[in-house]
């Protein structure tokens, strides 16, 4: 009952300050931009404007929005209130991502994305289990991979809010988490992370070869050793994430990892939150 | 105009403290460098991968305009953050009444900033272009730059009422750089739907070839902080 108040006031707090309004107009321009990029690149477009804004919006307006309860003494009615730590972590993530799954399932709509269509590659590519059969995308994965990675890009949100006292502050601190979770999931996109022989067998003149040709001739290392350093990428959260939300269905282990994740950024979350209770609304002097 | 150098200072000051001010300072040279290095070798790999004379060097008069776009967007945002944290705090309000005043207030924390950027920008630009730039477009690329970066925190502090709002309105405003691209991509008449953007001016001048053509981005980017101006004093 607490979780849904808590839901229902943050979403109403969303709209006020605009959400609504910003993704409303965000989607129709990211719509305009998959309407105009070549059919071939549709569902990779798709995918990075997916998991690069609305999935990781959390991450981009938690430093404001807790910044914006500080300022107006929010954290100070929620120590003493019953609201749990781990009640307002939930219902921060559960409305951030209402909005991620609506703009995603419009964009996915957008970049013609179905079930049984397309050209993506499964985890069976990397020798994992996937379900799917080779090729499909499936729109519902794609949901869903957007509400996993909304989750983890708010609960990083918050961990970071809840440590800094300005929005500057905030920006800086996010760079290094969007490097971490951004660049290897669009290595993983592009398949730089599959084994490099059988890219290779498939496209003798594909790009890996040529950037592995440019690696080799530079740093005189082979290219199997670098393959072999890539390769944990499919199992790397932000490249599960990734690969769900381009429409694939990722290995069991991989969907297990992202959950440990969630988990784990979820107590972390809410010992942080506790925290800045503790020192902004709490007993301590 | 003592006034103006102390608020200036504070607001460094405050940089200094988030550090944001070593950000601010280190991405024009780091996002030189890797546009520098990276692009032309990002070009040998794609045309190597899909068997073309040319992927990407089209472009590079493009690439150049955002570069010039960056430090100024960079140099005004800091600032725009800051203004955004004085209004939430209520120090911006208690600022006004001073000697510096509104208009100063303005001058401290969006004039010098985009006067700044600019210089930073005919320095860089020169050092990490790509495309061949005479001097007279460096210096045309970097004021428009600088324009553009003004008006991205003017709509940012006038047309938001708090941090929250501020993000919301940097995310829509940053797109306002891309009106630049436009010409190089659509070449029908459909492009002037872009027209009131003074970005979609300076990449028609430099797609085009055509100097002429920073005219009306010089003149649009004056109206554009004219009208925003007004808005903030009024709104303040």
């Amino acid at each position: 009952m607490r979780l849904r108040s808590l839901v229902l006031w943050d979403i109403r707090f969303q709209a006020r300050y605009g959400f609504y309004f910003l993704y409303a107009v965000l989607t129709a321009i990211y719509v305009a931009i998959l309407s105009a990029v070549p059919e071939s690149w549709r569902e990779k477009a798709a995918a990075i404007l997916i998991f690069s804004d609305p999935a990781s919006m959390g991450l981009f307006f938690m430093g404001a929005i807790v910044l914006l309860e500080k300022s107006q003494r929010t954290p100070w009615a929620l120590a003493v209130s019953p609201v749990r730590a781990a009640e307002y972590i939930a219902a921060k993530v559960v409305s951030l991502s209402a909005i991620s799954l609506v703009v995603a399932a419009v964009l996915t709509a957008a970049a013609g994305v179905d079930a049984g269509v397309g050209t993506g590659v499964n985890a069976g590519d990397y020798g994992g289990v996937g379900a799917g059969a080779y090729g499909s995308v499936d729109s519902c994965m794609v949901l869903l991979g957007t509400v996993l990675s909304s989750a983890v890009f708010t609960l990083l949100g918050i961990i970071i809010a809840t440590r800094i006292s300005s929005l500057n502050q905030f920006i800086l601190w996010t760079v290094p988490v969007e490097l971490v979770c951004f660049v290897p999931a669009i290595l993983h996109l592009f398949r730089v992370g599959s084994p490099l022989a059988d890219s290779m067998a498939a496209n003798p003149r594909g790009p890996v070869q040529i950037c592995m040709q440019t690696y080799t001739q530079t740093c005189t290392s082979g290219s199997s050793s670098a393959a072999d350093a890539v390769a944990w990428l499919r199992y790397y959260p932000a490249s599960v994430c990734m690969e769900m939300v381009s429409g694939q269905v990722p290995s069991p282990i991989g969907i297990l990892m992202v959950m440990a994740l969630i988990g784990v950024l979820f107590v972390a979350a809410k010992y942080c939150v506790l925290n800045m209770w503790g020192r902004m609304g709490g007993g301590k002097l | 105009m003592r006034a103006i150098r102390a608020g200036f200072l504070q607001m460094l000051v405050l940089m200094r403290r988030d550090m944001m001010l070593f950000a601010a300072c280190l991405t024009p040279v780091l996002a030189g460098l890797g546009i520098r290095l990276g692009i032309p070798f990002l070009e040998a790999v794609l045309t190597g991968w899909f068997s073309k004379s040319a992927v990407l060097s089209p472009y590079y008069a493009l690439i150049d305009i955002f570069f010039a776009m960056l430090s100024p967007a960079m140099f005004c945002f800091v600032p725009a953050m800051v203004s955004l944290e004085e209004a939430d705090e209520r120090t911006a309000a208690y600022l006004f009444v001073t000697p510096l005043g509104r208009r100063g207030y303005l001058a401290a924390r969006f004039g010098i900033p985009a006067v700044a950027a600019f210089l930073v920008t005919a320095v860089l630009l020169p050092v990490f272009r790509l495309s061949p730039l005479s001097p007279d477009r460096i210096l045309g690329l970097a004021a428009g730059g600088a324009l553009q970066g003004v008006i991205i925190a003017l709509l940012i502090v006038t047309l938001s009422s708090n941090k929250l709002e501020g993000m919301a309105i940097t995310k829509l405003s940053s797109l306002l750089i891309f009106g630049a691209a436009v010409p190089f991509f659509i070449r029908d008449r459909a492009q002037y739907l872009m027209s009131p953007l003074p970005s979609f001016w300076i990449g028609k001048a430099v797609f085009e070839n055509m100097p002429f053509y920073m005219l009306p981005a010089f003149a649009l980017s004056a109206v554009w902080i004219c009208f925003l101006l007004r808005q903030y004093l009024r709104k303040t």
